[in-house]
């Protein structure tokens, strides 16, 4: 897996064969191609989204849906760190398709409006997103227009809120600072104190 | 005396009407023995058929994702060991190697190799609680018997070198946890599995394929088995793919598609080891993909004892665990299907977005489609042979 010196980067190896599916993709969708870490991934404009699915869907074959989530992009973070990089304030949707021969896997991804996240529901391009878009709505505020019945799946009918925005609190968080956290700050430094390794006699 | 063609009247008037019956809803669970977990079905019934279910799931949802982004790496790893209890080992993997490939770095062959080993004992304790339950679910409590006693065995060695039986918590970013008493790991590799394991697996994977046998004896020809199985709950594999379906569930539908085939997260490519594929994708079918796997793992396990290579369990990482800026997804050939984590990280000590991706959910979302039209009596058959665990659904 290391082998490679430019594992980790953004490679540009036009005989990778990972590059050359993820440029194969891009081209049918007409999306940005990008391979990181061994992982590709198409950036497509959220307005061809569901049309982008068809064709990867269909005409590429990739009819195995691993997954469909978000990722919400932003600097006003509640709980956990703050990336270290500012960031443009938006939702990532990502909807992870693969074939069931060689298992290549793609990530297609589009960036949807933070003030009122909204995308065309591909639950009847994949019938399994229904679950997974239930479950992206109820968790970030996303609606999908055109899905069959968008109601709660794991959440209680009447909660208030999008737990998995990053300006969601943690309860519990808040009324006790994690105590790992102070663990991890006060660990010794790499060449000095005992450690669990080397407890020293 | 009825005038013969009134008589005749009336008779076509008596088959001709049919008994007006009007749906009924009927609530099954959330408490039932057979939904591992808790699990609702709310089903529309029309006489024995369902004509719609709609399965209530979320009653264990602990919002693993959430507390992803507010732990430490290493914190995680005690958190995903419990998404799938029934194979906890097996779910630290795809994180692990996630966390590595953003570090660029790797697990020395040693590590790697005592994780393929205890992937699939994980695996093999897994299928053989569903081959614990499932005839049980049917009617069958013998072989219930029979595969815990294995499974108490595989389980035995996964404790004697993890301290864990359901919950090992043993992999570590760069490695595996080093065996405390054995001291500074790269200068006594000898030391980090207890003495006498390799020998008590082999003795063990011997047993377990004899209860394989005992088990196939005992179920595979069984009239009332076959009768509850074969041709029911059919997943044609477009559509079982089209909903994410995976693992043994899908390779009972005629595909041969395995990760451990086709991805190098662990070095499966070292072993030789075949891919147990049914045609027919009903749920006898995917119980007898899962009664071969456990063979082939059995098969791996052997290999893997006979040629554990030398060395660290442990490659060099700072003693603060930062994981640089980056996006990955790593995903796994698990008991129960393709189990994956996107992980997002920008850098802190805790990933930014953590998307677990569990195979039983996917499963399990197909359930509307398969149980539509279906028998209620074959509910659980068909429920069983899909071999969900309830805390890898709600995650």
């Amino acid at each position: 897996m290391t082998d490679n010196p430019s594992e980790g980067q953004t490679t540009s190896d036009p005989v990778d064969p990972l590059n050359l599916f993820a440029e194969e993709v891009a081209r049918a969708v007409d999306g940005q191609a990008e391979v990181a870490h061994q992982t590709a991934k198409v950036r497509v404009p959220s307005t061809a989204w569901k049309e982008s699915l068809t064709i990867v869907a269909g005409d590429l074959g990739l009819g195995f849906l691993s997954w469909l989530s978000a990722v919400d992009w932003t600097d006003e973070v509640a709980v956990g760190d703050e990336p270290d990089q500012p960031v443009e304030r938006h939702y990532e949707l990502l909807c992870a398709v693969s074939n069931l021969t060689d298992g290549r896997l793609v990530l297609i991804s589009t960036e949807i409006d933070h003030e009122s996240p909204s995308i065309e529901s591909v639950a009847d391009v994949y019938p399994g997103a229904n679950w997974h878009e239930r479950e992206a709505a109820e968790m970030f505020g996303i609606e999908f227009v055109g899905h069959p019945d968008l109601t709660k799946l794991y959440l209680p009918d009447e909660f208030e809120g999008f737990p998995l925005r990053k300006n969601y609190p943690l309860l519990s968080r808040e009324v006790k600072p994690w105590p790992g956290k102070v663990d991890v700050e006060e660990m010794p430094e790499e060449d000095g104190g005992p450690t669990t390794e080397n407890p020293g006699s | 005396m009825m005038d013969p063609t009134l008589a005749h009247h009336l008779s076509e008037v008596a088959v001709s009407v049919e008994v007006e019956t009007e749906g009924m809803t009927l609530n099954i669970g959330p408490q039932h023995p057979s939904t591992h977990g808790v699990l609702r079905l709310v089903a529309r019934v029309d006489g024995e058929r369902a004509s719609s279910v709609r399965p209530v799931i979320g009653y264990m949802h602990r919002g693993y994702e959430k507390l992803a982004e507010v732990r430490t790496y290493p914190q995680i790893i005690t958190i995903v060991n419990r998404i799938d209890w029934v194979s906890g080992f097996a779910n630290e993997i795809p994180f692990v190697v996630a966390a590595e490939r953003l570090m660029d770095i790797e697990a020395p062959p040693r590590a790697q190799w005592i994780r393929l080993v205890l992937t699939e004992m994980a695996r093999i304790s897994s299928h053989l609680v569903f081959m614990a339950s499932y005839p049980l679910e049917l009617g069958a409590a013998t072989p219930l018997f029979f595969a815990l006693r294995e499974r108490e065995r595989v389980l035995d060695l996964l404790e004697s070198v993890t301290g864990g039986r359901f919950h090992p918590n043993f992999n570590r970013l760069g490695g595996v946890k080093p065996v405390y008493a054995a001291g500074p790991t790269t200068k006594k590799a000898g030391m980090d599995i207890p003495a006498g394991f390799l020998n008590e697996t082999r003795d063990a994977m011997g047993k377990v394929l004899g209860t394989c046998e005992e088990i196939e004896d005992l179920v595979a020809g069984n009239e009332v088995f076959l009768a509850r199985t074969k041709g029911v709950g059919v997943i044609p594999v477009e559509i079982g793919a089209s909903y994410g379906v995976s693992g043994p569930n899908l390779r009972a539908s005629g595909t041969d598609f395995d990760l451990r085939k086709v991805s190098d997260y662990l070095p499966y490519a070292d072993f030789d080891f075949d891919i147990p594929v049914r045609p027919n994708g009903d749920c006898w079918d995917r119980w007898w993909v899962r009664l071969q796997e456990i063979r082939q793992s059995a098969r791996i396990i052997t290999q893997a004892i006979d040629g554990l290579p030398t060395g660290p369990l442990q490659a060099k990482v700072p003693r603060i665990i930062k994981v640089p800026a980056g996006e990955t997804y790593v995903r796994a050939e698990n008991p129960k299907g393709e189990m994956g984590y996107y992980l997002v990280s920008t850098g802190g000590l805790g990933p930014y977005r953590l998307k677990i991706r569990s195979a039983s959910f996917s499963n399990l979302s197909l359930l509307p489609w398969l149980l539509e039209g279906a028998l209620v009596p074959d509910f659980i058959a068909i429920m069983g042979s899909l071999d969900f665990v309830l805390g890898d659904v709600d995650r």
